[in-house]
This record gives C-alpha cells, structure tokens and sequence, in this order.
C-alpha cells in the first residue's frame, strides 16, 4: 500500500514539483496551499506523514504544526526556507520530528520521509527499564509504575535507542544516525529539542533528570 | 607664717611696670569676695584622683589603639584609600572638606587672636585696680606706721601683726596677701622687733627677685611683676605689688599680691565659650557649603547619571530641566543632544533592521523557487541517458549550475547574516578532535577524487571546546577541502593541539602555495589567488571569508601561511572557554618542516603521493619553540613569522600582511 503523505505548501510550482518527486518515489501526495485548512484537509486525508512548509499564509506553519500534533502523532517533517536557529527550534518545539532546508535535493526529501516512514523493525516482545521507567517495545507502551507516558514514536525511538544500551554514551551524531537515520552529521539542535521534549514528558523534574542523563561534552545516557 | 629669708630664683620673673605716680588710691577699696572660695580645699584632692584616672584612662586607649592599628590596619588603610578614592571622584566632598579645613584655620587665627585680646585686657584691668588698692593699702600702712606709740616689743609686733592683718581685707576672703621683709644690708637699731611678716603660707621667696630688686634700689615708688603664689596645695597666678614703708627707723619692704584666679576662671569660660561657639560654626559652615554644593553639585552628576545612561544604551534618557539658570541651559542643550542621537540611531536600527528582514525576505523568496527549481533539474539530470547530446548534455549544466548558485546564495545569504549582526554563537562543549575524524570522514570522497592523503595529528582522548560544531564543522570542512582542491594530489596533514586555555587545528597541504602577499588577501571576500586560473570546484568565493566571521563569533584566531611551491598552512586558534582569550596559539602557523630547515631545501621540497610520512609533523616537535605571537587579530589573516629566518622575513605591502620565513 502506498504510503499517503500530505504536503502543505503555498507555492504551488514547490507542492507540484514535491508531488512530482513523491509519486515517483512511490508515495501518494495529497495538496494543502492553506494552512488555515491544514487540519481539515488532515483530518480528512489520514496521511502517513506531513510535509510542512513553515511559512504559510493565515495559519502559519507552527501553528498547523501543534493543532497536528495535538490530535495525532504522525510524523512530521518541516520544509523551511529559514534557517536561522530560532526558526528551526521554534518548528521542532512545536512538535515536528524533523525539518528539511530549503533548497533541498528530491533525494534529501525522500531520504527523510523514508526515514520518518520506516516501519519499525520487527520488534520481539521486549520489556525495557530505565531508571522507574518501564518501556514495552513490541506495545508501543511507556510506563511509570501504573501511569501511562504517551510519547510521539520519534521520541518513543530516541527512548529505547538509550535503553537498549544503557552502558553506552550515545553522542548526538549517533543519535541522529540511529533516531533520524542521518547518514552524516546534521543538526544536532534536532537532538537536543527531542531530549527536551522526551525529558518534559517522562522525567520527575525535567531541570533534574534520572532518565536521560547528560554526559557533559559527549552526549546523552541512560539513567541507571 | 612667712619668714624672713630670701630664696631668689625660685619665682617666676615678672615683667615690670614703672609707676612713678604715688598718688593716693581711691577711698573705698573693692571688696572682691570670690564665691567659690569654700570650694577651693576640696579641689586639690579632687584633681590628684581625677588626673590619676586620666592616667589610667590614656594608657588603656594607647593599648588598644595600638592593638587596634595592629589588627585593622588594612581597615585603616582601606578606608583611607576610600577617602582618597572619594576626593578624587566626588565634587561635594572635596568642596566640603576644603570648606572645612580653611574654616578650622581661619577660627583657630581669629580664636586666638580674640583670647588674646581678652586675657590682656582682663589682666590690665585686674593690674590698675592692684596698683590702685596697693597705693591706698601703702599709704594707710604708713599713716598707721607713723602714727604709731613705740612703747615696748610686744605692742610693736602686735600694732604691725594688727596693722597688716588689716591689709588683707575685712570678711572671710582674702582680698590681697601680703608680704613684709625688712630691707637688707641697714644698719640694725636696737628697737627693731619685727623682722618680716608674711600672709599664710607666703614667704619672701614669692617675690620676683627682680621685683625685689626694684624696690630696693628706688625711692618711695610703686613696682609690679606677675607671680605665682601657693594657696592650699596649688598654686595660683597672681600680681605682686611692691613698695616701701617705713617703720621706727627701718625700712621695710612691703608686697601686696593680688590674686588673678578669678580673672583666669573668666578667661578660661570666655575660652570655653569660644571653643564651643567655633565647633558649632565649623558644623554649620560645613552644612552650609554641604548644602550649597549638593545644589550645584547635585544637576551635574544628574546629568553625569543621565549620560552614563544614554551611553549604555538608554537612549530615551532625559535630563530635568528646571528653572532658567546656567543648569538649565546646561539640561536643555542635553536634552537637545540626545534627541537627536537617539533619532540618528534609531533610525540606523530601523535601517539595520530592514537590512536584516530584507535578507530573511530574499532569503525565504529566493528559496522556494530555488527549490523547485533544483528539482526539476534533478529530476531532468537522473533521466539525461534518454535525451539526445543536446539536450543531455543542457540538463547536466542546468544541473550543476542550479548546483553552484546554490551554494553561492546560501554563502551570500551566510555573510548578509554576519553582516546584519544576527549571528549568533550556539556554543556546547565538543570534542573537537571528534568533530574533525567527521570532517575528514565527509571529505573523504573529495580526497580520493584528488588522491590526496589526510594525515591526522593529534593528542589521545578528546579535547572538548565549548564551541558551536555547526560553525566549527563548516570552518574546517572549508579548510580541509581547499587543502585537498590546492594541495595537487600531495597528503594534507591536519595537526591539534591544545593548552590550558585553547586549542590549535593547523591544516598543512603540499601544493601550489601561495605568496606571503596572497596569504595576507586569502580572507577578502570573493578573493581568488589567481584569476585566471580555473575553478576546479565552483566555491563561492565566500568560504574563507564565512570562516573567518565564524572565527570571529568565537573570539579565535584564523590565519593563513604560505609559500609558493612548498604549500600552505592555516591554523585555526579557539579559546576552550567561551568568553576566554587566546594569548598563544599552541600549534605554529608556519609549518615545522619549513621553519627548521634551509631555505634552499624548501624551494625544491617536492612529495609524491606515496612520499606521505615525509613532512614532519608540526604537532611532534616542540610547540612552543618557533611560535610567536600574532601580530595582527584574528580577523587579519595575517601569518606572524617564526623566529627562524627573520632576516629573510618579506613583508607585503599592507599592515596586515602575512610575513613567512621567505621570499618566494
């Protein structure tokens, strides 16, 4: 089945060429220009992934971005022709689980979506601790004690890479080699807005961690 | 009672006053009664215990103010400091304290002055009434004298004792004491029973001898000296009045003293009274010019608080203009100034800031087309195998030129970004030597193209910095691949070093090189070494200058080295801390193998592609033993010679110019 992706773009030369590229790679564009109808175009459409353009006449990118994430974790990828920091971090703090700079090569785009695609690999029943944190991976589930943590599957992803190997400092690179299937050094502010969002989610105090320790100058571990 | 014998010298000397008038003094003598004469017995007792207390009161205050500069003496010296740091920096209080000194000794002249005045004046009057009483007491005891029955000894003694008792005055105060000797070296008639006669206490010796003299040596004439005289256990100053009388055949010397107790009792009141009138103006005179000054003062630094302000920044800062004094006028013009300064930068700002949303604009314009653009020449490059010459070989330059703009709009847009003054530093601790193996891992299709080695050089473990890896990653992607695109095939060689405070990454390539006066320009924006010479890459033109801006954000040093035919160097300098300065680069700029050799070898140091352990490693010798200070900044590009061959140093024509071991 073909892996439906909804493209939110005003320019309609971008989306079309997007939809170009897309179809060819063997997905299925559906076409959004406006971001107030984002959402309803979503609703309506169900895609497996979101390509957001950041810049949108009425609702502008973060904005659709949230209301996404708000009733769904689908995975999101943003287009954006900026690249200053503050745009880029804005983006992936209000819930997208990548980003793609314009101008950005058809198999940069496809590489991306793939990997935000990806069918998790066949996972064994496997259970998981990290400190009181218990993570069944084959359930998708997280778990403090009796209480139910709801993650996105990226931070889901980021969880277990550090739970499986709970002896081994994870360097942001890996991470993003291992997470976000980067072959090669990206934006490592990706991981770090990622462990912010993990951390507000699953730790006790996000300004004391225990579940996602920072190895200062090196990366990020396991708590034990 | 007094005796007759004479100690000269033991009195003070008095000065003396010639009298030669010897009229009569005024009937009725003054009767001065003093008050406090009760008190007087107690007062010795009273003083002894008092001054031992002082005593004891002095030497403990000596002790801990000894003990106490000992311990607070860098108190002390701390708060003199303060004071010294306070007239210096402070108007008022140097004002104040200026007022205040010159009042003090102005006081201090007219308060003695005054005292003076009043102590002579007291005494004078004090002395023409004594001379006054005496004349009258003189006469009397002479009128009585010559009156007198000599009958036999005992109503002689008694007529005298009564006589002179007499003179010192009716009640229970003694008005004046007296002092009655028989004149020396007379012959001695066989009648003369009374010898001398003293007041209580007194004896001759009280007397001034010089006064003694006096009297002796005159007529009937009246003399004085000051004195001093015991009363009790004190002694008190006094005016001793001296004349002759005459009694049945001898003459008898007779002093009358005066007691000025009372007149040094005023003295020291009016004194007191002066002392405490002094302290009390001294306070308000230094209120006075505080509160005078404070009303001068006080706009000025206003005005100085106000302009620090503006000066930080505050640019809507305003003075208080009150009134229409020289202040005010001061105030207005102020006012007037920063009006129009904070006009001239706002409207920079709102200049800088279109500058900056015009880049953001373009940047997001040019983008999207850009974009679409890109892919549609990617998608025409992947199907150029089904198009004819023409249009296959139209599809791989749109290709490769969509290619090229691109990187030089998002270079442009880098440097517009530098420029605007909107970059800022993400700075995170890293391991740089980490961040590097990535590089050359990046660069390693690259060096195979060129078949060219990379060489990495560098201490075990990590050396984290606390930098911005995006940053640093470009700067030495940039250095690593013009290396690789100069270094004609021969290894390139990347040393690191670090030290307390920084950390040095030199990249080495073989190649070309470039002339010391290419290496000073090699930073300049859209620079090229030789213009006719082909871009084998298609950079931009703009990437060392990115780098350089990256350094900058940094606080490091970028600088070049170069020597035609031998290679290149480039070392990138960091401090470890952000916020900390560099002082030495711990990795020279002019590589090891050219700076320890003769000149002669360098010119035809040729390495093959095989030959690549050959160039010494800078990073293995000794460091710190060829480096030297950069002259120029970080941002100069310029190549600071080594010590090696300085007689050989060429110079290029600018200040900033790279300087190396020798001329090309």
């Amino acid at each position: 089945m073909k892996a439906r992706i909804l493209v939110v773009d005003d320019d309609e030369a971008l989306a079309e060429m997007i939809g170009i590229v897309l179809r060819n790679d063997g997905f299925e564009p559906v076409f959004c220009a406006d971001g107030g109808q984002a959402l309803d175009v979503f609703r309506s459409s169900k895609p497996d992934l979101v390509l957001l353009d950041l810049m949108l006449p009425g609702t502008d990118g973060i904005e659709v971005c949230r209301q996404i994430r708000s009733e769904s974790d689908v995975p999101i990828v943003m287009l954006t022709a900026k690249s200053d920091t503050s745009d880029v971090v804005r983006g992936l703090e209000s819930g997208a689980d990548d980003y793609v700079p314009k101008p950005f090569k058809p198999a940069e785009l496809v590489a991306r979506v793939r990997a935000r695609l990806r069918p998790g690999d066949q996972k064994a029943p496997e259970t998981l601790r990290i400190a009181d944190i218990t993570i069944d991976v084959a359930g998708h589930l997280v778990s403090r004690g009796d209480e139910r943590i709801s993650l996105t599957p990226l931070e889901f992803d980021l969880l277990v890479a550090l739970a499986r190997k709970p002896w081994q400092v994870f360097t942001r690179e890996l991470l993003l080699e291992q997470v976000w299937g980067y072959r090669h050094a990206a934006d490592t502010r990706l991981v770090n807005v990622h462990v912010q969002r993990l951390r507000s989610k699953i730790e006790r105090d996000p300004e004391a961690p225990e579940v996602v320790m920072t190895v200062r100058g090196v990366g990020y571990k396991a708590g034990s | 009672m007094g005796s007759g014998s004479e100690t000269p010298g033991s009195a003070p000397s008095g000065e003396h006053a010639r009298d030669g008038s010897r009229k009569p003094g005024p009937r009725s003598a003054p009767e001065h009664t003093d008050a406090f004469g009760a008190g007087l017995a107690r007062l010795p007792s009273q003083a002894r215990i008092w001054r031992r207390r002082a005593l004891i009161v002095v030497l403990r205050v000596a002790r801990l103010v000894r003990t106490g500069v000992d311990r607070i003496f860098p108190g002390i010296r701390y708060l003199l400091r303060s004071l010294q740091r306070r007239w210096r920096r402070s108007l008022q209080f140097r004002t104040v304290l200026t007022t205040l000194l010159l009042s003090i000794s102005s006081f201090a002249i007219v308060g003695a002055y005054l005292s003076n005045q009043i102590a002579n004046n007291l005494f004078q009057e004090r002395l023409t009434q004594a001379e006054s009483e005496t004349r009258y007491n003189v006469k009397q005891v002479q009128d009585t004298f010559d009156g007198a029955q000599v009958t036999d000894q005992s109503s002689v003694i008694t007529l005298v004792y009564d006589t002179l008792n007499a003179v010192e005055g009716r009640g229970s105060v003694i008005q004046r004491r007296y002092v009655f000797e028989a004149m020396p070296e007379q012959t001695k008639p066989r009648n003369r029973w009374v010898e001398s006669r003293a007041s209580d206490q007194l004896t001759i010796s009280v007397i001034p001898p010089d006064l003694r003299k006096a009297v002796q040596d005159s007529g009937k004439e009246q003399f004085w000296a000051s004195t001093e005289f015991p009363v009790g256990t004190e002694d008190r100053p006094g005016i001793a009045v001296g004349n002759k009388v005459t009694f049945n055949g001898t003459v008898y010397e007779l002093y009358l003293i005066y007691d000025l107790n009372t007149a040094q009792q005023t003295l020291n009141e009016i004194q007191n009274v002066l002392w405490a009138g002094g302290a009390a103006l001294i306070l308000m005179i230094g209120a006075i010019a505080w509160y005078v000054t404070r009303n001068v003062v006080s706009p000025v630094s206003h005005a100085a608080v106000v302009s620090e302000k503006l000066a930080a920044g505050q640019l809507q800062e305003r003075m208080v203009v009150k009134g229409e004094d020289e202040m005010a006028r001061l105030g207005a013009s102020f006012n007037h100034m920063a009006a129009s300064l904070q006009e001239q930068i706002t409207q920079l700002a709102t200049l800088s800031q279109m500058q900056q949303r015009f880049v953001s604009d373009v940047s997001h314009e040019l983008r999207t087309p850009l974009t679409t653009v890109r892919m549609a020449a990617e998608v025409l490059y992947d199907a150029r195998d089904d198009f004819d010459p023409i249009n296959k070989r139209s599809a791989e330059l749109l290709y490769n030129q969509v290619e090229r703009f691109q990187s030089l709009l998002a270079d442009l847009l880098e440097i517009s970004r530098f420029d605007a003054g909107v970059a800022m530093l993400d700075a995170e601790a890293t391991d740089i030597v980490q961040l590097i193996s990535h590089v050359m891992e990046g660069a390693a299709p690259v060096a195979e193209e060129y078949g060219s080695e990379m060489l990495l050089n560098a201490p075990e473990g990590s050396v984290v910095v606390e930098m911005d890896s995006r940053r640093i990653d470009r700067i030495l992607r940039n250095l690593i691949l013009n290396a690789l695109e100069h270094g004609e095939g021969r290894p390139v060689n990347i040393s690191v070093a670090s030290t307390a405070d920084a950390v040095a990454v030199t990249v080495r390539d073989h190649g070309i090189g470039m002339s010391p006066a290419e290496a000073a320009r090699v930073f300049d924006r859209f620079w090229r070494a030789d213009p006719a010479r082909a871009r084998t890459t298609g950079g931009s033109g703009l990437g060392l200058s990115i780098a350089t801006e990256d350094t900058k954000l940094h606080n490091g040093w970028l600088q070049a080295w170069g020597n035609t035919g031998v290679g290149s160097s480039f070392r990138l300098t960091l401090p470890l801390k952000q916020g900390g300065t560099i002082t030495k680069s711990p990795l020279p700029l002019e590589p090891a193998d050219v700076a320890l050799g003769s000149p002669g070898d360098h010119s035809v140091l040729v390495l093959g592609p095989g030959a690549a352990a050959v160039p010494k490693d800078p990073a293995a010798g000794d460091p710190d033993a060829v480096d030297s200070a950069p002259a120029g900044g970080p941002d100069s590009g310029a190549a600071p010679a080594t010590d090696a061959e300085p007689a050989a140093a060429a110079r290029a024509g600018t200040p900033e110019a790279a300087r190396t071991g020798k001329q090309s």
